[in-house]
Parts: structure tokens; sequence; C-alpha cells
């Protein structure tokens, strides 16, 4: 056993010494180097335990969850949030039981309306203005929402820009090529200044839902090269295949090119995902208590002034986990897909 | 006898003024096998292509199962035939992201309407017949080119048609993977199915087909029994033809 470890060290230390080759020019630049990680790892490490004042954060704990919803009704928030983190975890953990697979999706979409209800209320719930909507529930909801409605528009894009009719090909490829040639802001900015002017007088569409409808206007033009990318990588032999069946043009699309160009376009439809949730910030600028939103309405709170490195850093790490739970999940679907349908 | 193809000369050009298809005729009768040979680039693929509708044609008229179709593409005519004409391909053309069992009964459930249950059931029965029952729940890319091969006609087969297409089903496979296919389909061919077969396996041809048809340049050079065809070809071409296969 000595023995074992002792060999252990050795090889560990020949590992470093080939790593790290000891010439005076290199080792000053390495000690140097390391010198700055370590250092500027203590002072972070002491900030966050010594320096920090993060009662900004303690304090204000369910301001950055909820935003300003009624504080006896946070409970339909919560129940919310706990129903996707569910939801995530079968995704993640949960039995490969295959008909649980096949409607995870649906159970995903299900959580749309579940939610809109447990926030807006009604139904015997108390009604809540979605003005008082924030915090990160306001930018979970806006993601999912706006993930769930620019995907099927965005397959809608993508298989309209292969029609063979005309018109919608030509409006397809215009609308994505527009949208890809404006600046998210710009149309988050159309969407809260210009869509209350197209409507009818009497019919209003709160902020919220405008803000849902900017980010879907834009992330279905992207999704939708994405989808086109994986249409073009399935071989003419399947539609030949498809055809010789007797399947006509709508079973085509539906049980062989959807199915097939999703597969082939996930990664990229996870950072289309993930790139929405973080833009949902945006939002903040146009006056949504979202995170960012919540963040800045805090630090303008007199009681906290001059606090913003914990603001921001707290914000930077529940943005951080997030992302990286998305990015989980996704691998694991694709490692799900590619297991038993290796192309 | 009740006659299921006839092909008149059809004419088919993919550029101006090279025939891939040059006046080609034939007629096919119930339950028999035509064998089609010829070099690469003769047209076979075309031809076969056209008895379904994944080809178009210039010139010339086609009466598939009673179902006349020429030059004008008349869609519903053609998903007509698509319903009761099977096709098999050089590639298999399996559906990869569907079970074996979802890719046979994909058509039968959606194009036939029929139950769930009685689509699977029939599917079961195929693919046991073929001895590959216990791959139902598997995709496509964990089974070998011989096995996927027969899974193809079996998807072909689940729609129970009158006719079915071959082009090149064994070209794609290992040698020694080529007979489990070939005998799948002398088994059909026994049982009285209608066949058309684009070839290279002159074995099979002379103990299968009733009729092989020589094509060269998208001209038919003959159209004779295997017996003929295979001892005494009329003509030069295929003599030289013949030849060459037996040298590879
Ligand atoms: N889609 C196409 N566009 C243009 N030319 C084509 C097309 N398909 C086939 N051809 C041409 O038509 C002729 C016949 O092709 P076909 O594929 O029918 O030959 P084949 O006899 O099946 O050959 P092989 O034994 O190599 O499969 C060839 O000259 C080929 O180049
Ligand atoms: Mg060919």
């Amino acid at each position: 056993m000595a023995i074992k470890i002792k060999n252990l060290k050795i090889l560990f230390l020949r590992e470093i010494k080939t790593k790290i080759s000891f010439k005076p020019f290199s080792f000053l630049l390495n000690t140097v180097l390391i010198s700055i990680i370590i250092s500027s790892l203590l002072l972070a490490l002491n900030w966050i335990f010594f320096k920090a004042n993060w009662s900004v954060i303690n304090s204000n704990l369910s301001l950055f969850a909820f935003g300003s919803f009624p504080s006896d009704e946070q409970w339909r928030p919560l129940l919310w949030l706990v129903i996707l983190s569910f939801i995530a975890l079968i995704n993640i953990f949960g039995p490969k039981w295959k008909w649980l697979r096949k409607n995870l999706l649906i159970i995903w979409i299900g959580s749309v309306p579940v939610g809109i209800y447990l926030l807006k209320g009604g139904f015997g719930l108390i009604p809540v203005m979605s003005q008082n909507w924030g915090g990160l529930t306001l930018t979970i909801f806006i993601t999912i929402c706006s993930i769930l409605f620019s995907l099927p528009l965005g397959i809608l894009l993508a298989l309209s820009r292969r029609s063979s009719l005309f018109m919608i090909q030509k409006f397809s490829s215009f609308y994505i090529d527009i949208m890809r040639s404006v600046p998210l802001i710009a149309v988050l900015f159309f969407g809260q200044l210009l869509i209350p002017l197209f409507l009818p007088y009497g019919l209003e569409i709160d902020r919220v839902w405008r803000a849902i409808i900017g980010f879907t206007l834009f992330v279905s033009a992207y999704i939708a090269e994405d989808i086109r990318g994986g249409l073009q990588s399935i071989p003419k032999t399947q539609l030949e295949a498809a055809n010789s069946l007797g399947l006509n043009k709508y079973q085509i699309t539906r049980f062989i090119l959807i199915p097939q160009s999703l597969r082939v376009a996930l990664p990229a439809l996870t950072n289309q995902l993930i790139g929405l949730f973080q833009n949902t910030s945006l939002m903040s600028i146009l006056g949504l208590m979202e995170l960012i939103g919540i963040g800045r309405s805090i630090l303008a709170n007199p009681e906290y002034i001059g606090q913003y490195i914990e603001v921001y850093i707290w914000l930077a790490t529940v943005y951080w986990i997030l992302c990286t739970l998305m990015a989980y999940l996704s691998k694991q679907l694709e490692k799900e897909m590619s297991s038993n349908k290796g192309y | 006898m009740e006659t299921v193809l006839i092909a008149k000369n059809i004419t088919k050009s993919f550029s101006k003024g090279i025939n891939a298809l040059n006046k080609v005729s034939f007629t096919l009768v119930k339950g028999k096998v035509l064998v089609i040979m010829g070099p690469s680039g003769s047209g076979k693929s075309t031809l076969i292509r056209t008895i379904n509708g994944l080809e178009t044609f210039d010139e010339g008229e086609l009466n598939v199962l009673g179902i006349k179709i020429d030059s004008n593409i008349d869609e519903r005519k053609i998903k007509k035939i698509r319903r009761r004409v099977g096709m098999v391909f050089q590639q298999f053309n399996l559906f990869p992201h569907l079970t074996i069992l979802e890719n046979i009964t994909l058509a039968p459930i959606n194009v036939q309407k029929r139950q769930q249950t009685e689509a699977e059931e029939f599917g079961m029965y195929l693919l046991s017949q073929m001895g590959i029952d216990s791959h139902a729940k598997k995709y496509p890319n964990q089974l070998s080119g011989g096995e996927q091969q027969r899974v193809a006609i079996v998807r072909a087969l689940a729609l129970k048609p009158e006719l079915l297409l071959f082009d090149e089903p064994t070209s794609a496979l290992d040698p020694e993977r080529i007979n489990e296919v070939l005998d799948a389909m002398r088994n059909l061919a026994n049982q009285g199915m209608t066949m058309v077969v684009v070839t290279h396996e002159i074995d099979f041809a002379k103990e299968v087909s009733d009729k092989v048809l020589f094509l060269d340049n998208g001209k038919v050079i003959e159209i004779s029994s295997p017996d003929i065809f295979f001892s005494n070809a009329s003509h030069e071409r295929s003599r030289k033809f013949l030849n060459q296969l037996d040298k590879n």
C-alpha cells in the first residue's frame, strides 16, 4: 500500500514536471501566472466571505424569486417553479420508459397553461395583474412561453421556405431575412411600443405578452434556420421511400421530415433556448421586473445603495446555474436520442 | 391471364439529346417475375422507378394494374398506384428514427387506415416469416445490411401489394449476406408474387425469373426467357455483357 502511494506520488510529480517545464523563462512566467491566479482567488474569497454584505440578497430573496407578487399568494409562483423543477428532474434522472419519454414534451407544453393559471389567477384564485409578476418567475415564464411558441412557428417557417407555393416561400424567406438582420432590442421595442398601435381600439395586450410576442417573432426566425439545416441533412432517398409507400405530403412532413430535422437541429435549438433565457434580461430596459429588473429596482432603494457588486454577482450566479442546467438537460436528451438511433 | 403491367414506348431524357429510356415496351403477367439486366447507366433504375411514379417520362404510356398514366402527371393516379405497388431500394432506405415495427406499420396505419394492433400483428407475422421478428423493437442502425433489407421487404409487403419492385436489392450487401435476401425473394416468387427485379445475380435470375429484359443505353436489346438469355443470347451486346459478369 505504502509503495503504491509512493509510486502515485512520483507519477504525480512527474506529471507536473512534464506539464510545467523548468526552463528559467517559462518558470518565471508560470510562477507569475500561478501567483496572480491564487492571489485573485484569495481576494475574491476574502471579499465573498468577509467583506461583502449579503444582506441585500438575503432580505430580498422573495423579490428575486417572485417580484412584487402579493406575499399571501406567493405559493402560486413557488408551486409553478417546483412543478418545473420536478419535470426537469424527471427529464434528467427519471425512468427510461418509452411512453414517459414520448410524453415529456407534452408535459412541458402543459406546464405553460398551468403557469398562466397559477400566476394570473381567476377560477377560484385571486387575480394578480401581470405588473406584479416578476423576478425569476417572470424570467422563466417569458423564456418558456417564447420558446414553446417559436418552435412551431419556426418549423412552419422552415417548411414554408421549401414550399412550392411561390408567395408562401417568398414571404417566409423575406420574414426570416428581415428578423435576422434586425437587432433583438429593436424587435422588443417594436413589441412594446408599436403593437398597441396596430391593435384595434379596445383590445389590449399587456406588457408581458408583448414581450413574449417580440421574442417569439425574433427567435422563430433563427429556429427556422436551424430546422432548415436539419431538413437539408435528410437524404432524398428518405422521401422516395416515403413516397413509394403512398404517404402523402402532410404525412411525410409529420412522420419523416420534422422528427428527423428536429433531431439534427437539437444542439442548435438548445443554444437558442439558452440565448433566449439570457436575452430576457433586455426586458429590464423596457421596464419589466424580471431578474435584472428586480436587481436594478433593489439597487435604487437607498437602503442598499452601492451594493451593486453583491447584487450582480448573485444574479450572474443564478443565470449561470440555470444555463448550465439547460445545457445539461439537452445533452441528456441528445444522448438519449442517439443511443438507440445513432445517426 | 391477367396482365399487370404494360409499358408502351416509354421514352425519357434527363438532358436534351441523351435518352435515358428509348421506346421501352414490355408486358408482365400476374404471378410472373421480370428481371431487368444491363450495364451501369443503361437506365434500369430509371425504368423501374417510372412504374410507381418516382420518375416521370416524356413519351409513351404505362398501364399499371389497370391504371393508365402517361407523360401528363396525374398525382391522384400515381397515389393509387403506390398504394398497390411496393418498392425495395438498393440502400434499404429505412426510416432511422423509427423502430423496425414502426417502420413497417407506418404506411398500413396512415395510408390504409388500418387498426394499429392489426397492423402490428400482421407486421410481426411477416417479420417472423423472414426470421427477424426478434428485432422488432430495435432501430435500423442496430441491424446488419441483410437484416435491414429484409425489413425493407417486409415494409413493402405490409401494404399487401399486388406488384413488387426491386432495384438492385443485394448490391449494397456483403457477399455472405446476399443469400438471405435472395432466399426471401425466392420464397415470395414461389408464393406467386408478381415482381420486377433489377439485379446482377445470374443464378437468381436463372432460377426465379420468367423473363429477362436486357437494357443498354436506354433501349431494350432483347426480352427472352432466362433459359435462352443465359445460354444462347440472341444479341452480341447481351453476350458481351454476360461474359463481363462472369468474369467478375
Ligand atoms: N436525376 C438524374 N439527372 C440526370 N441524369 C440522370 C438522373 N438519373 C439518371 N440519370 C442518367 O440516366 C441514365 C440512366 O441512369 P440509371 O440510374 O437509370 O442507370 P442504371 O442502369 O440504374 O445504372 P446503375 O446500374 O449504375 O444503377 C444515366 O446516364 C444517368 O446518368
Ligand atoms: Mg440503378
